[in-house]
């Protein structure tokens, strides 16, 4: 008996040793194939036996994005004979392969970044700062949006400010989308593109395209899709945090006045579909299946609506207090990895990136809008002879939107317990002011638990 | 004279215990080389890094910067400062409430597909198909079944008078929406170990049971169980061990939402260590479950001991 006790630990522990090892080997496993199949680190870079100087960048995306980004490669190649890129591509879970490939010293020399995970890793001091670089260059910086610069920009305590870390690759601002059958359907006019609609506005027309024919309380047809909220609490004049971002501010009257708008809009007038940010896929699908007349999103779905079977416009974002329509715009930026041997010539294949050629080959794509203005309002984004017809729409907002919650601060604690909060409000349990005030202290705790250098 | 010649054997016993000897340390050896790749791939891939983990979790270590030793502070803060920690440990206990009830359906099913009906190997397969479809198919699959306006749960319990809940948006019923979707997920590779053990239940004992005049559920009760026990056992120690890590479902499906009531511990420890970049801090975590997962596999064992049968 005794034996098979021991014989049993042994199992055990073994198997304890094994699970654990297991579970945390699932996510630190680094990966570094590429498309070359070579590791593409920094410590691989060099002049190769033809006597050219090998770099490496990674990216991410679908092929037809990769076969985009891989010409324009070609063609810096071609204007650098003396260079050579490599591209390694990371199609998933590519911010915890970068993770890894960064903390194990094989991260490329250019480095994709989001603007999601440009904080986390700048603030690790992984990115060189090329503010210098930038400035003795032809680049002019005021020829970019605003919005799709700064929030490559930090200052060793916040971002959005400071020196540049990384150039932005595009930015994708968001809309609204609108349903253009069901308007003709239903006789009512489309949305202005220039004017945008208040809030009162929008709440009446979002009635009209609500249509319960059964009357079950159950609409076949809703008003508006997602609620993507912080379009409306910008527009209203709220925030998140202050400006010293030290202080979670969502408590404010403006703001929660536009969350509690935002949760009327399901809970109170029943014009969207029952809230859940879960949820957020299907409803983009109840979009696309002529079930929602309206929704928000972003220009990367662009290319995906240009296939849909029914005709679409976008308008802007509702505007609330201040009149000024608002809303999220996404961006990716290329950074230089600080452990580069050859930052020079790294920053001269960012240089032709987000340059006007760069942006101009890009833009084609139709996923994002070019980080110029003047390359935006030529027709190779413009596009007048495909979907939306008023793609002037993007530039205004491109103009007027702000980064995501997210790039706020380099560790989004706080907002994670904000997002794990929010559904409280968006299913109707409890009114904005109640929840906010009752999560205030623990969001500004996490605030500063995760970001002690905003508070130094 | 017979005093030498016993000398003499056993000299010669001597030499002969030698040689054998000596060719069993060289067949230890050939054994040893034998059994070296996984050994040397168990110490360098898992004992490493799980002794690297016990340091980690004593330091602060953002994995870019070096780390910095914190003596007992992470363990500290996991016990006494998270309560988050403890809901996700009270979350993840919650989520094996689908171990029962996943060996209970895929025994059922089991014993349904060891019948002779034409086609068996048709429903086997389809039974078992769960099992190698891709975790992220299936779990953005389930998304759609579980909408509350579409989905076709809902669409199903409305058609038999029942108004379903916003299944995974509500926090009451996010976490029995994802042990239903456990359930379903393991249905396949539990089913096709009870399927190999029922087939290999001695026969004699089913027509001894006959004789005797037992009825179904005697046999079921009598012979059945009790020659499954161990599949039912082996079943019970690895789903345990499988639920308490589980976590990849829950990152897709629900984020861990709404309000924590979906953060399992290894998606929390997730959080801390890539999302946060809190490696120490994760790692004690890891080291706490770790720990807890070995209490529960010891008191299998020991219960198991009254109940399986060899």
């Amino acid at each position: 008996m005794f034996k098979i006790n021991r014989k049993w630990s042994t199992f055990v522990v073994l198997t304890i040793v094994i699970a654990i090892a297991a579970g945390c080997s699932a996510f630190g496993g680094a990966s570094n194939s590429n498309s070359n199949g070579q590791s593409g680190g920094v410590e691989e870079s060099g002049v190769n036996d033809d006597g050219k100087l090998e770099l490496s960048i990674s990216t991410w995306g679908l092929p037809d994005e990769v076969e985009v980004f891989e010409q324009l490669i070609a063609n810096f190649e071609e204007d650098n004979p003396d260079m050579e890129v490599n591209i390694v591509h990371i199609p998933q879970d590519y911010a915890g392969k970068m993770n890894t490939m960064l903390a194990g010293g094989t991260a490329p020399d250019v480095i994709f970044t989001s603007d999601g995970d440009f904080g986390r890793w700048v603030s690790a001091g992984q990115f060189l700062n090329i503010q210098d670089y930038v400035d003795n260059s032809d680049i002019n910086t005021d020829a970019f949006w605003d919005s799709a610069l700064n929030r490559y920009k930090w200052n060793d305590r916040a971002l959005g400010t400071g020196d540049l870390y990384a150039l932005p690759k595009d930015v994708g601002p968001s809309v609204l989308f609108y349903n253009k059958d069901i308007f003709d359907e239903m006789g009512l006019p489309y949305p202005s593109p220039e004017k945008p609609m208040s809030f009162d506005e929008f709440l009446e027309l979002a009635q009209k395209l609500t249509v319960d024919e059964n009357g079950d309380g159950k609409p076949e047809q809703y008003g508006v899709g997602p609620l993507w909220w912080e379009g409306f609490l910008w527009s209203n004049g709220g925030d998140l945090l202050n400006e010293d971002k030290t202080e979670f501010i969502l408590n404010e009257p403006q703001a929660v006045e536009a969350l509690q708008y935002v949760a009327d809009l399901t809970n109170e007038y029943k014009v969207a579909p029952d809230t859940k940010s879960l949820d957020a896929m299907n409803a983009d699908q109840m979009f696309e299946t002529g079930k929602i007349a309206m929704a928000f999103n972003g220009r990367w779905i662009v290319p995906t609506y240009r296939q849909l079977d029914f005709d679409w416009d976008v308008a802007p974002y509702p505007a609330g207090k201040t009149g000024e329509p608002s809303g999220w715009s996404g961006s990716v930026g290329y950074a230089i990895n600080k452990n580069t041997n050859y930052p020079d010539e790294a920053f001269k294949l960012i240089e032709y990136l987000s340059g006007e050629e760069g942006q101009r080959i890009q833009t084609e794509l139709g996923f994002a809008i070019p980080t110029y203005k003047d390359v935006a309002d030529e027709e190779v984004f413009l596009q007048s002879d495909k979907k939306p017809e008023h793609a002037e729409v993007f530039i205004m907002a491109a103009e007027t939107q702000r980064p995501g919650p997210w790039t706020l601060t380099p560790n989004n604690k706080w907002l994670d317990h904000l997002n794990q909060k929010l559904p409280e409000l968006w299913n109707g349990e409890k009114s904005a002011e109640e929840l906010i005030n009752e999560i205030k202290p623990e969001v500004d705790r996490l605030l500063k638990e995760g970001n002690p250098e905003l508070f130094e | 004279m017979s005093s030498e010649i016993a000398r003499n054997t056993s000299i010669e016993a001597e030499k002969v215990a030698v040689k054998k000897k000596r060719k069993i340390k060289k067949e230890y050896i050939w054994g040893y080389l034998f059994i070296a790749p996984p050994i040397l791939g168990f110490i360098l891939f898992a004992l490493i890094p799980m002794l690297f983990s016990v340091y980690i979790s004593f330091t602060q270590f953002d994995l870019y910067n070096p780390a910095q030793f914190t003596g007992l502070e992470n363990y500290h803060r996991l016990f006494f400062e998270d309560e988050l920690f403890w809901k996700t440990i009270f979350n993840t206990l919650y989520a094996a409430v689908g171990i029962p009830l996943g060996m209970a359906a895929s025994l059922l099913i089991a014993i349904g597909l060891n019948q002779k009906i034409k086609g068996i190997s048709l429903f086997r397969t389809a039974f078992f198909l769960p099992t190698v479809c891709s975790v992220v198919a299936i779990t953005l699959l389930w998304r759609w079944i579980f909408n509350s306006d579409y989905g076709l749960l809902n669409i199903f319990l409305e058609s038999v008078g029942i108004t379903g809940p916003p299944w995974l948006s509500s926090e009451t019923w996010a976490m029995p929406a994802m042990i239903i979707q456990g359930v379903w997920g393991g249905l396949g590779l539990n089913m096709i170990l009870y399927l190999a053990a029922l087939q290999s239940v001695n026969p004699a004992l089913y027509e001894a049971a006959d004789i005797d005049g037992a009825n179904a559920w005697q046999k079921f009760r009598h012979i059945t169980l009790p020659s499954i026990s161990p599949t039912t056992f082996f079943i019970l120690i690895t789903s345990t061990i499988t639920a308490l890590q589980d976590f990849q479902r829950f990152m897709i499906m629900t984020e861990g939402g709404p309000n924590y009531s979906t953060t399992t511990v290894v998606y929390y420890l997730f959080l801390n260590a890539f999302r946060y970049m809190e490696m120490g801090y994760a790692s004690a975590m890891a080291w706490v479950l770790g720990i807890i997962i070995l209490i529960i596999t010891i008191i299998n064992f020991k219960v198991g001991k009254k109940w399986v049968h060899y």
